[in-house]
């Protein structure tokens, strides 16, 4: 349903100009792509246009026919479900996880304190990417099961942080990128990348893009140093 | 009794109403055309409107900063605002009173105890909103036109009634009307309104 | 049905049970002193009561967000735990239906002739007497109606619900928010099922709080 609105109101706001590329992009890379945007819109005279959400879900609303030419998305799987929709793809980055708490939280330091939080904020575990990272690291080490009665799922992983910078939850996990941005909140721990499942955030070109010439070039320079200095220089992790 | 109407005010939408009336006798009627202010003037002693200045004394007793309920003053309005979601029983004896026999025996409205306010003829809701008056023993009873819409054959019936409780509950009566003939087969005295003012007081 | 719709269906009927009984002691008041009495401030009341009805849900459940959170008034006072829990759903469709209600039970108010209060008054009754024998039982069936579209209201309720309550399956995963998450999880079938439910529930609430006004104008005209 959300989908079909999305395509409803996103066709009426197109214009017929081709200087404009649409990216559906991770919420977790809203600051890089911010800054990318404005020194790549400089340079070559296009209108970046991002529609930042869930992977999951933009994923979804890119199968029912949302108009996008570029996604960049925080895992595999949603891309790799749209099959033929995608006409090319590079994977550059990566992240890794961290637990966040309320400022005034003293309680949590180590992954294992989890069992003691009344309540912990995860992007929807089942299907949004740093949800299903978070739990499968947590299946891994042993705690999922009783931490997932307490576990609050929200919308997507930028949600998650929001809910503890509310302070009302008492810890959530959220990329390390998103930390960064984090005000009323901080880093209790990190979670070590060897026992994280594999982080990648695949770039892809849509077989449907209304700009795909300008998407192309876009893409290509997604991977160059310019761009990746960005990135990195925001907490990613260049592959 | 005697009921004393001081310098009692109030603004009207067409005039303001300015009373001063002593009311001693018996029954007395208040007698006037349309919209002189009998209605309002029945109110403000019931305590239903509050007046903008003056007093209203009854048997000594200061009323006008009563409410309602404290007045003992008994009020049958034109419409016989008889309660239509309570049986006659109910309304009857709305304010109390178990000793009312007496009342419902003179009226004769035994019968109609078990009914719904909505089977009543026009005659027999005159007869118990009069009776749910009474019930309570008030020190003095307004009536708002109490042959107002009742059919011309049973105007005379009704009449009957009122003058029959009249004679058995000899309450003091202020009777408002605009009919000269029920004011002389009752009353004993006429007070006339006009404009909101009494302009005659004299013995029928 | 299955579990956990059955699960789905009894959190939200009990839920919004709950919030209507909740606000039906306010909302008379209110609605009360609305029709039968002229205060100052009359007017900035009137507008705060029906401002849930025309504010973007999300807004208010923002709102509601900080009154309630755990930095939040309610929890700094009294130390109760609302964000996130059934709660949270509680205090958002009460807030919701809140303006619906007074509304219905103000009309309901206003139609109950004041002549019959007042000749309730000379036959001795004190105010709430009067109140309870009198204006109360007129008024019945227009508040019954309110208290029904007051239910179809909570049971609807999504905006403010998904910012307060989250959307935690068994605990906050009423009907509307249940149905969201099946979509954006891509479970369209299922979402379909419950969208059925929802349909029928509301169409039986307005349905019947419809009979209820239905009911009384006919009473009225005979």
């Amino acid at each position: 349903m959300r989908a079909l609105f999305v395509v409803a109101i996103l066709s009426i706001s197109l214009p017929a100009a081709a200087k404009e590329i649409r990216v559906f992009a991770a919420v977790s890379l809203t600051e890089p792509l911010q800054e990318i945007e404005r020194g790549y819109e400089r340079a070559y005279g296009v209108d970046i246009v991002f529609h930042f959400g869930a992977s999951s879900l933009l994923s979804r609303q890119i199968e029912q026919g949302a108009p996008a030419d570029l996604f960049l998305s925080a895992d595999e799987a949603s891309v790799g479900r749209l099959g033929k929709l995608v006409i090319r793809r590079a994977s550059v980055l990566s992240n890794s996880l961290v637990i966040v708490v309320p400022k005034d939280n003293r309680t949590i330091t180590r992954p294992v304190h989890l069992l003691r939080a009344r309540r912990i904020a995860l992007a929807e575990p089942s299907t949004v990417p740093a949800g299903i990272y978070a739990r499968k690291w947590l299946q891994k080490i042993g705690l999922w099961q009783r931490i997932a009665p307490n576990v609050i799922p929200t919308d997507n992983v930028r949600a998650a942080l929001a809910a503890v910078e509310s302070g009302n939850v008492d810890g959530a996990i959220v990329y390390k990128t998103d930390a960064r941005i984090a005000k009323r909140s901080r880093v209790a721990c990190e979670v070590p990348r060897a026992e994280t499942p594999g982080i990648s955030y695949p770039f892809a070109l849509l077989r449907d893009a209304r700009n795909g010439e300008a998407a192309t070039k876009l893409l290509a320079y997604l991977s160059t140093k310019g761009a990746r200095d960005v990135f990195a220089k925001h907490g990613f992790l260049i592959q | 009794m005697t009921l004393v109407v001081r310098d009692l005010a109030l603004p009207l939408s067409d005039f303001t109403l300015e009373v001063s009336v002593t009311l001693s006798r018996g029954t007395t009627a208040l007698y006037g055309p349309s919209g002189a202010g009998k209605t309002t003037l029945l109110e403000l002693i019931a305590g239903i409107r509050r007046p903008q200045s003056g007093s209203i004394e009854l048997d000594g007793r200061v009323i006008s900063d009563l409410p309602p309920r404290l007045r003992r003053v008994g009020y049958v309005p034109q419409d016989d605002a008889l309660f239509p979601h309570l049986s006659v029983r109910q309304n009857v004896f709305y304010g109390g009173a178990a000793k009312s026999g007496d009342i419902v025996d003179v009226l004769e409205i035994g019968p109609l105890l078990h009914r719904g306010v909505q089977q009543l003829s026009g005659g027999e809701r005159k007869r118990v909103a009069l009776a749910r008056a009474l019930v309570t023993r008030p020190d003095v009873l307004l009536l708002d036109e109490p042959l107002a819409g009742v059919d011309l054959a049973l105007r005379d019936r009704v009449l009957e009634y009122l003058v029959r409780v009249h004679e058995e509950f000899p309450v003091p009566t202020v009777y408002v009307t605009h009919h000269l003939q029920e004011v002389e087969a009752i009353c004993e005295e006429m007070v006339v309104l006009e404009r909101g003012r009494v302009v005659e007081q004299r013995k029928v | 049905m299955t579990g956990e719709e059955l699960q789905i269906l009894g959190l939200t009927l009990r839920t919004a049970a709950l919030s209507t009984l909740l606000i039906l002691p306010p909302a008379l008041a209110i609605a009360w002193l609305l029709a039968r009495y002229r205060w100052p401030g009359k007017s900035i009341v009137e507008t705060l009561v029906a401002l849930p009805l025309v504010m973007p849900p999300v807004a208010t459940g923002l709102i509601l967000l900080q009154l309630l959170g755990r930095r939040g008034w309610l929890h700094r006072t009294f130390g109760i735990d609302v964000v996130f829990t059934w709660r949270a759903v509680v205090a958002a469709m009460m807030v919701m239906s809140f303006p619906l209600l007074v509304r219905a039970a103000r009309v309901a108010f206003e139609e109950v002739n004041p002549r019959l209060e007042q000749i309730a008054r000379t036959l001795g009754s004190g105010n709430a007497r009067v109140f309870l024998t009198i204006t109360l039982p007129l008024a019945a069936r227009g508040i019954v109606s309110g208290m029904l579209l007051a239910f179809a209201r909570a049971i609807g309720e999504f905006g403010a619900t998904i910012l307060v309550a989250g959307n935690i399956p068994g605990r906050t995963s009423t009907l509307s928010l249940a149905i969201y998450n099946l979509v954006q999880l891509g479970r369209d079938d299922e979402a379909f099922r419950l969208l059925a439910i929802a349909v029928a529930i509301a169409f039986l609430a307005v349905w019947t709080s419809e009979a209820f006004l239905r009911r009384t104008h006919d009473a009225r005209r005979s």
